[in-house]
């Protein structure tokens, strides 16, 4: 275990695994706040691995010192709380026409 | 084995156990709580990375606020705590199976890689570096970003009104097309 902390595949390992855990929740979960968690998940072990291959790798990637990796999980942080916004809107509203959130029961549109 | 070595694994575990709740917790609200161990993890790995300001970022914005946005979206969640582990396990058997196509194809990408020629991390504070960065070669992605942050919002708003007022207004404007 020594060197774990600079050992890159350890880290992409761990955020393919957030990522499919994300997953999991995300196709699974029969309530809208469930999915919206799974993505959470996703977008965090997305971010991570920019973190890790801008520490770890940054001399093979570009050869100049504009974290780009640190900006671009930045970015990913930003458009999930975007994300969380519009997610809360539409619980509020899926709450308030059908008085449940089940994703399952949105199914007004169904042939 | 350093400090951080250590600090790494416990990061690595934590996360680890705290998804597999997120994922499969019947209770969604012990679910959200298992999130927070997840985001506090990647906040640790981050600090673990030198990744300062990201690690502050993360814990402030994903901590901070989204988790109380999740947690008062929990609330309008019905019976939580009836449900039981793998109540209903046939809707888990297909995302469980999909889930682990793709970690078997990320894990064999990332370990049939060469990782040998590394470069050694200099740790450093990053925001200064991070400021520069986003007046300067990332100046258009910001103002990018800042225009879809304001417009979901905006969205956002006008999905979360209340339907009843809606209603109320186009009987309004009804009103006003007949006078």
């Amino acid at each position: 275990m020594a060197g774990l902390a600079t050992h890159l595949p350890a880290y992409l390992i761990f955020s393919a695994m957030l990522f499919s855990f994300g997953l999991i929740a995300a196709l699974g979960r029969r309530s809208t706040i469930g999915i919206f968690m799974g993505v959470e998940l996703m977008l965090n072990g997305a971010g991570l691995n920019f973190v890790a291959f801008q520490t770890l790798r940054a001399g093979v990637i570009a050869n100049d010192n504009w974290l780009h990796g640190h900006i671009f999980a930045l970015f990913v942080i930003i458009l999930a709380a975007i994300e969380a916004a519009v997610a809360l809107a539409i619980v509020l509203r899926t709450f308030g026409t059908r008085q449940t959130i089940e994703a399952d029961r949105a199914d007004e549109l169904r042939g | 084995m350093t400090l951080v070595d250590v600090f790494v694994a416990f990061c690595f575990l934590l996360g680890g156990v705290a998804a597999f709740f997120t994922a499969f917790h019947p209770n969604i609200l012990y679910a959200a709580i298992a999130l927070i161990g997840s985001l506090v993890s990647v906040a640790g790995l981050y600090g673990a990375l030198g990744a300062d300001f990201l690690a502050a970022a993360q814990l402030i914005i994903y901590v901070g606020g989204i988790l109380i946005v999740i947690l008062f979206a929990v609330m309008m969640s019905e019976d939580i705590y009836k449900r039981r582990f793998f109540q209903d396990a046939k809707k888990f058997v297909v995302p469980a199976v999909a889930a682990a196509v793709t970690f078997a194809g990320f894990a064999k990408i990332t370990l049939s890689a060469n990782w040998s020629n590394a470069t050694k991390p200099d740790f450093e504070p990053t925001a200064r570096a991070m400021g520069w960065a986003l007046v300067g070669p990332y100046a258009l992605v910001f103002q990018y970003v800042v225009v879809v942050l304001l417009s979901g919002l905006i969205g956002a708003v006008v999905i979360a009104r209340p339907a009843v007022k809606m209603r109320q207004l186009d009987e309004e404007l009804e009103k006003m097309g007949e006078d």
